[in-house]
């Protein structure tokens, strides 16, 4: 592109004809302002009576050309000399590669969108549609998990090692930190606020109880579970939707590799694994850190704290809340696994996958948990 | 084509890590020519096109512009110099998100002011000159087959009409008359514009049809630039083997 000459359009009348007498340099960086021009000049002469005098014309580029031909090529024989005045070093030769790689006429415009209140109902159906849709395939890839789980099992030499230990640490081990570190301030904030309020009834020794029960039965793994689905949940979304972007998916097919083997198996079993373990993590900072707010804040010293929990606690909660780990893991590490096998080949696809992937581990472990909570509410235990 | 010299590159440097990849390369591009750039896999010949584009800094040496050095250029100086050229990357590099219409506007809309309407006939225009159908303008590039990608990167890089043409591989993994269209559009494109092109290729049947010199890099430097008659006469071992071996032959014999 050239910054160049203005560009000009004067218009003669010359008997039946209109002449057309471009002036200056006619290319990209100039045409802007003479579309409007044109398009007046188009719509109101006769294309067979259209002449362009080139004389004055400068430099002309292909968007020029295009502008300055788009009102012959309504005419039968665009190319015709009775069409041109003057000489031009490259123009008419321009004009008639355009005209010939445009070819016939150009295609029509896109149906017209339906009406606004229609298209918001469309897009609430089509909303809840694929929601069902998801919920079915999800429970689809869940059973093929299960299948192939199954099989390794029972043919354990297929079972893959290392990539499971792998995964075992980056989704496991390298958590451990960041989910103690969370357990010990939520653990802290349920005794500050339990201290506070039991106080009032000089019950403040419940504390213990309260922080004990909470965190045991729901905080820890929840936690756990929130930060599995936010930190591995969408590294396995991104891992194997690139993976699949670059066909090393395919390739694997080729192979005679099975995906779900190679890529799904590991992690599931990595997470079934490390949920657990985690959430063992997770509940010691949450007692530990009720425990201290309870020692500052209360009096409450470690010994009696520990003593008293002994005392009181049932070991069924910290089974309860151990129970529902696994559960959870297998359902964030099927979902991650899921929504990367279903990136396709472009970026944007991988970006909507891994956020779908990420709300929707942390949207099934909150109803899974609810649904847990009714459970052993019935199970009176 | 006259004779003046519109790129220059002096004594150019390029290493990653302890690997060299040129080593005191020297080369000149005529205005308005074809200049095709050979050279082993891995011997730099991207790296080469995007360092005269300014997308690697030069470990060493210099990339002069019309005789001006890319280095001491200010930002708007290389604003400027930047719409003057078109580039297609080896693998298309279209945006994923937009459109191949889209794809083409998006220099448009960023350089020229045009109404959005004139915008979209100018791309138009631009698709059906790299030689793409109508069908292939509101697809998405994932939607592309890899011909019609390296076909709509050529669009997007003529949407501008630019002086010069960076074109990295633009035949390879074409069919070979899809790839013949888009030799006749970059021969025809120099003939009525004047352009410039910077063509790196393995295409054989490329070179000998469009390239008016062929630039051969060999041993981390420019082994040889000539007219492909020349270039057979040349003693190179490398040279020798690229156009006497059975493709090149081949491709000669025609």
């Amino acid at each position: 592109m050239i910054q160049g000459q203005r560009a000009d359009i004067i218009i003669r009348h010359e008997g039946a004809k209109t002449v057309l007498e471009p002036h200056g340099d006619w290319t990209v960086a100039t045409i802007g302002a003479l579309d409007d021009a044109m398009r007046r000049i188009e719509q109101t002469a006769d294309p067979a009576k259209l002449v362009v005098d080139l004389t004055h014309l400068g430099r002309i580029d292909t968007s020029g050309a295009y502008l300055l031909g788009r009102g012959l090529r309504a005419a039968s024989n665009p190319d015709a000399d009775t069409h041109f005045q003057g000489e031009h070093a490259t123009a008419r030769r321009l004009m008639r590669e355009v005209a010939r790689r445009l070819g016939g006429p150009q295609a029509a415009a896109k149906p017209a969108p339906r009406s606004d209140v229609v298209a918001v109902f469309a897009r609430i159906g089509a909303g809840l549609e694929e929601v069902w849709l998801e919920t079915i395939d999800t429970f689809g890839f869940l059973g093929r998990t299960l299948t192939t789980l199954g099989r390794s099992i029972v043919q354990p030499w297929r079972f893959r090692l290392t990539p499971t230990v792998h995964v075992m640490e980056h989704a496991g081990v390298n958590a451990l930190p960041i989910i103690a570190v969370l357990s010990f301030f939520i653990g802290a904030v349920v005794a500050y606020m339990g201290a506070n309020l039991l106080e009032t009834f000089g019950a403040a020794v419940f504390t213990v109880e309260l922080v004990g029960i909470s965190v045991l039965r729901e905080f820890g793994v929840l936690i756990t579970a929130i930060l599995l689905a936010g930190r591995s949940d969408s590294a396995f979304t991104a891992s194997i939707g690139s993976m699949k972007m670059q066909q090393e998916v395919d390739a694997m097919r080729v192979l005679g590799l099975d995906p779900f083997e190679v890529l799904v198996i590991p992690r599931v079993i990595a997470c079934v694994i490390m949920a657990p373990l985690l959430t063992f993590a997770a509940m010691i900072a949450g007692l530990f850190g009720g425990m201290i707010v309870a020692w500052s804040t209360l009096d409450i010293s470690p010994a009696f704290f520990i003593a008293r929990m002994n005392e009181t606690l049932d070991w069924s909660h910290f089974w309860v809340g151990l129970s529902k780990a696994p559960v959870f893991g297998l359902v964030i590490a099927v979902i991650g696994c899921r929504q990367g096998l279903k990136v396709k080949g472009d970026v944007e696809s991988l970006g909507l996958r891994t956020t779908a992937s990420v709300v929707q581990a942390i949207f099934a472990v909150i109803v899974i948990d609810a649904l847990f909570a009714m459970m052993y509410l019935e199970l009176d235990i | 084509m006259s004779g003046d010299v519109l790129i220059e590159v002096r004594g150019l440097v390029t290493r990653f890590g302890d690997h060299v990849v040129h080593d005191g390369l020297n080369l000149e591009v005529m205005r308005g020519e074809i200049l095709g750039v050979v050279g082993g896999s891995g011997s730099g010949k991207s790296v080469l096109l995007n360092t005269i584009i300014g997308l690697k800094q030069p470990d060493g040496g210099e990339i002069l512009f019309e005789g001006r050095r890319l280095s001491e250029m200010d930002r708007e100086e290389r604003h400027a110099l930047e719409t003057r050229w078109g580039v297609t990357f080896q693998y298309g590099a279209l945006f994923s998100s937009l459109t191949v219409r889209e794809n083409v506007s998006a220099p448009l809309r960023e350089h020229v002011s045009m109404s959005p309407k004139l915008m979209r006939e100018i791309a138009d225009l631009k698709i059906a000159l790299a030689g793409l159908g109508v069908e292939a303008r509101d697809k998405f590039p994932s939607e592309l087959s890899g011909g019609m990608k390296k076909r709509a990167a050529l669009a997007r890089a003529l949407a501008l009409d630019p002086d010069i043409l960076f074109l990295d591989e633009p035949t390879a993994g074409l069919d070979p008359i899809a790839a013949g269209v888009v030799d006749n559009t970059i021969k025809e494109l120099r003939e009525t514009l004047g352009l410039t092109v910077f063509l790196v290729t393995h295409d054989l049947d490329s070179l000998h049809a469009i390239c008016d010199r062929v630039a051969v890099i060999a041993d981390k430097r420019i082994a040889a630039v000539a007219p492909i008659p020349e270039l057979l006469k040349h003693s190179h071992p490398w040279i020798q083997e690229y156009f006497k071996g059975p493709r090149g032959r081949a491709a000669l014999g025609g």
